[in-house]
C-alpha cells in the first residue's frame, strides 16, 4: 500500500498575505486551509467546488506554482515542503512529473508558436535529445488523435478549433510522460458536444498509461463518468471525500446535498418548480466564520456547536469522510 | 405585481388590440463582412412566439444564437453585409421603423436585453441605482419617479433597496446579475432577451437567479428569450426551444418534446451529449466540427456529421411541420 501512494497531503495550508506595512500585516487570504488526502498511482479523483473555494489554489500548490505555508506534501516518496535552497531542484523535478491542462486552451497556448514548437518547448527545457524530440512530438500527437500529425505540425493555435486546441494542451501535458495530470476545468470553455470527447480522451490516456489525474471542476454532472473518487471543497476546506457514486447518490454533508440539489438535468418539468437553494454567498476567506464554515447557510445547524467549534473529519460509512458535526 | 398593475392600462390596451403572436420572425438574415469573405451568421430564420411563452435558443458556440438576438434588437456592428427579413412585434413590422423610432419605441421599452457578462460591465464610478434608473431618466421621467421605479424592480429581482446607493464593486456576482436583470425590466418591456445570464456564476448562485427568473415570469407574464449553450439550465425556464445549427434554425419544439425526444438528428445528438446527474446514461459526442459560416456546405448543413443521412440530404430541406413542431430535416417530409 505504502509504495502505491503517489501523492500524500497532510493538513496543507496555502495562505496569501494581503498588503503589509512594516511589521503590520493586513491579514491573509486563507485559500487552502488544512486539506488532507492521499492519491494512489493511476487513480483519478475530482475536486468539486464553487469559484473561490480554493480548488485551483490547491492544484497550483500541488504543482509547485504556489508555495504552501504549512502542512506536508509527499510526492512519489519525496517530501516537498518548500524549504529554501531545496525548492528549486524539487520544483523542477516536480514539474516534469505533473502535466497541467489549463482551463482556457487558447489562453494557454502561445499564439506566436506553431504546434511543433509548442510541443517541443517542454522537451527543450528538460534537455531531451534533439533526435528524440520529433519522435516524442509525434507520439503524443497520436495519443490525443491530432492526426495526421503532418497537417497539424505547422499550424498556429488560432487555426485550430476549440476541441483541437484543448487536445494540443493535453498533448503538451503528457509529452514528458508525467505520473500525474492536473486538469483545471479542462472542458468548461468547450461546447457540450465536444466536452464528452475531451473527457473520454483524458480517461483513455489515464487508463493506457496508468496515470493519476486530479480533475478540478464545478460541474458535478460530468464527474461520474470520469473519476473514482470525488472531493468536495467549500471555503478552503475539504468537507466531503468519498466514492463518486456515494457522493451523487448518498451525499452526507449538507453543502454537498444543496449543491446536488441545485444542478438541473434537462427536463421540461424543471420550469414548473422552484429549486431549494440556500440564500447567501460563500464566506470571505480572510475572515471565515467560526466553527463550521457552512453554518450560516446550513439548515441542520446545531446551535452552540456548529457555530463555535470546527468539525473534525468523521467517517460515518467506510471510505466516506465528512467534516460535519451531524455525524459525530 | 404592483408595478405591473400601475402600468397595466397601456399593456392591456395593446394586447386587447392585437391577439396574434407576440413575436413573428420571417426569413431573418444577418451576414457580416470579414476579411476573408461574408460570414452568414443568421440565415433564413422563421419562428413565432406566443405571448407569455419563454423560448430557449440552444446551439453550439458560433451557431448564430447571439447574432439572432442582435438582429431582432437591431444592435448591429458596422460590417453588415446583409440584414433582411421581417420581424413583427405585436403585429407591427419593426424592421421597417426608422432607426430613431426603433430606438425610441422598441429598444428597451418593448424589448430589452441582458447581454453576456453584462454584470462585469457596470460602470464602477456610478451608483448601481442610477445605472438601473438611467433608461427612464433618458426617457424624460422625473428623477424621483425613476428612482421609485428602480426600487420596485429591485424588489422584483430580490435585491434589498439599500443596494441602490452602492457601487458595483460592493455587490457580489449574483447581486450584480440581479441588478442587470432589474435594468432590463425597468422600462416594463414585453420581451427580455437573456444572453447566457448565468454562465459566469456558481452553481448555487445560478440556481438562485433561475428561481428569481421563474418568479418574474410567473408574476409579470413576460416573454423571455433565453440564449444559452447550457442545455440542462435552459430547461429551468423554457416553454419552447429553438435549436440552431450553423446559422439556421433546425428545430422549434415545445419543451416537453425537446428535452424528452427531439426530432432533428442534430438535436438528438446534442441532447445525448449532455451529462446527467441522476439518470444513468453514457453521454455521446458528435464527431466532426460545425461547418464554417462563410462557406457552408450545400444542402443540409448537418448532413456531413449526421448518422441518418440519405440521398435527399444533398438538397437543402425546408422547415417541415410535424405536429406542433417544425423541423428542418428531410426525414419528416412525408408525415
Amino acid at each position: 500500500m505504502e509504495n502505491n501512494t503517489l501523492l500524500s497531503i497532510k493538513n496543507l495550508q496555502t495562505y496569501f498575505e494581503l498588503k503589509r506595512w512594516g511589521f503590520l500585516s493586513a491579514g491573509f487570504v486563507k485559500a487552502v486551509d488544512g486539506v488532507s488526502f492521499e492519491l494512489a498511482k493511476g487513480e483519478s479523483v475530482t475536486i468539486v467546488g464553487e469559484s473561490g473555494s480554493g480548488k485551483t489554489t490547491l492544484l497550483r500548490t500541488i504543482m509547485g506554482l504556489a508555495k504552501p505555508t504549512g502542512g506536508e506534501m509527499v510526492f512519489d516518496g519525496r517530501r516537498l515542503n518548500g524549504e529554501r535552497g531545496q525548492m528549486g531542484r524539487d520544483t523542477r523535478w516536480l514539474r516534469s512529473q505533473v502535466g497541467f491542462v489549463q482551463q482556457d486552451p487558447y489562453g494557454a497556448l502561445p499564439s506566436f508558436m506553431n504546434v511543433r514548437r509548442i510541443l517541443r518547448e517542454p522537451l527543450i527545457v528538460n534537455k531531451v535529445k534533439k533526435e528524440e524530440q520529433e519522435h516524442r512530438v509525434r507520439e503524443s500527437m497520436e495519443e490525443v488523435r491530432l492526426i495526421p500529425a503532418d497537417d497539424f505540425l505547422p499550424k498556429f493555435p488560432h487555426m485550430l478549433s476549440g476541441g483541437q486546441q484543448q487536445r494540443l494542451v493535453i498533448a503538451r501535458a503528457i509529452i514528458l510522460h508525467p505520473m500525474l495530470i492536473a486538469a483545471d476545468e479542462p472542458v468548461s470553455m468547450l461546447d457540450a458536444s465536444v466536452r464528452v470527447e475531451i473527457l473520454e480522451l483524458i480517461g483513455r490516456i489515464q487508463r493506457d498509461h496508468n496515470l493519476a489525474v486530479i480533475y478540478v471542476t464545478h460541474d458535478l454532472s460530468s464527474v461520474r463518468y470520469f473519476s473514482q473518487r470525488a472531493f468536495v471543497m467549500y471555503a478552503a476546506k475539504m468537507v466531503e471525500k468519498a466514492d463518486v457514486r456515494e457522493i451523487v447518490n448518498n451525499p452526507l454533508h449538507p453543502y454537498t446535498q444543496v449543491l446536488l440539489n441545485a444542478i438541473p438535468d434537462p427536463d421540461a418539468q424543471n420550469a414548473t418548480r422552484f429549486r431549494d437553494v440556500p440564500p447567501g454567498e460563500p464566506p470571505s476567506l480572510i475572515n471565515p466564520p467560526a466553527g463550521c464554515r457552512f453554518h450560516p447557510r446550513c439548515q441542520h445547524i446545531i446551535e452552540g456547536l456548529c457555530d463555535e467549534e470546527e468539525p473534525p473529519e468523521f467517517e460515518p460509512e467506510p471510505h466516506h469522510f465528512v467534516e460535519c458535526w451531524l455525524y459525530k | 405585481m404592483s408595478a405591473r398593475t400601475e402600468k397595466s392600462p397601456k399593456r392591456a390596451g395593446a394586447s386587447a388590440r392585437f391577439q396574434g403572436p407576440l413575436l413573428r420572425v420571417e426569413e431573418l438574415c444577418l451576414h457580416f463582412h470579414a476579411s476573408y469573405g461574408v460570414v452568414r451568421a443568421v440565415e433564413g430564420v422563421d419562428f413565432e412566439l406566443a405571448r407569455g411563452q419563454t423560448v430557449a435558443v440552444l446551439g453550439e458556440s458560433g451557431c448564430g444564437k447571439t447574432s439572432l438576438a442582435r438582429a431582432i434588437l437591431r444592435l448591429l456592428p458596422r460590417n453588415i453585409a446583409r440584414y433582411s427579413g421581417k420581424v413583427f412585434l405585436e403585429g407591427t413590422d419593426i424592421m421597417k421603423l426608422s432607426e430613431e423610432r426603433f430606438r425610441h419605441d422598441i429598444r428597451w421599452n418593448k424589448i430589452s436585453m441582458v447581454s453576456q457578462s453584462a454584470m462585469n460591465s457596470l460602470n464602477p464610478v456610478l451608483k448601481v441605482g442610477y445605472q438601473v434608473a438611467e433608461p427612464l431618466l433618458l426617457n424624460h421621467m422625473g428623477k424621483d419617479q425613476a428612482f421609485e421605479r428602480a426600487r420596485q424592480v429591485f424588489g422584483i429581482v430580490g435585491v434589498p433597496p439599500a443596494f441602490l446607493d452602492r457601487y458595483a464593486f460592493e455587490l457580489s456576482g449574483g447581486m450584480r446579475q440581479r441588478a442587470i436583470i432589474a435594468m432590463a425590466l425597468i422600462a416594463d418591456p414585453v420581451m427580455v432577451i437573456l444572453d447566457e445570464p448565468t454562465s459566469a456564476l456558481d452553481v448555487l448562485t445560478q440556481a438562485n437567479i433561475m428561481n428569481a427568473l421563474k418568479r418574474i415570469k410567473q408574476e409579470l407574464n413576460l416573454n423571455f428569450m433565453l440564449i444559452t449553450h447550457d442545455i440542462a439550465t435552459s430547461s429551468e425556464l423554457a416553454d419552447e426551444v429553438l435549436c440552431m445549427y450553423a446559422g439556421q434554425l433546425v428545430e422549434h419544439s415545445k419543451a416537453e418534446r425537446f428535452y424528452r425526444e427531439p426530432l432533428h438528428p442534430y438535436a438528438q445528438k446534442l441532447m445525448a451529449s449532455v451529462p446527467t446527474l441522476r439518470v444513468d446514461k453514457k453521454p455521446e459526442f458528435i464527431t466532426g466540427q460545425p461547418p464554417s459560416l462563410f462557406n457552408p456546405p450545400e444542402g443540409c448543413r448537418f448532413a456531413p456529421r449526421c448518422h441518418k443521412r440519405f440521398d435527399r440530404c444533398q438538397e437543402e430541406p425546408p422547415l417541415f411541420v410535424h405536429g406542433d413542431e417544425t423541423v428542418k430535416c428531410w426525414l419528416y417530409e412525408n408525415r
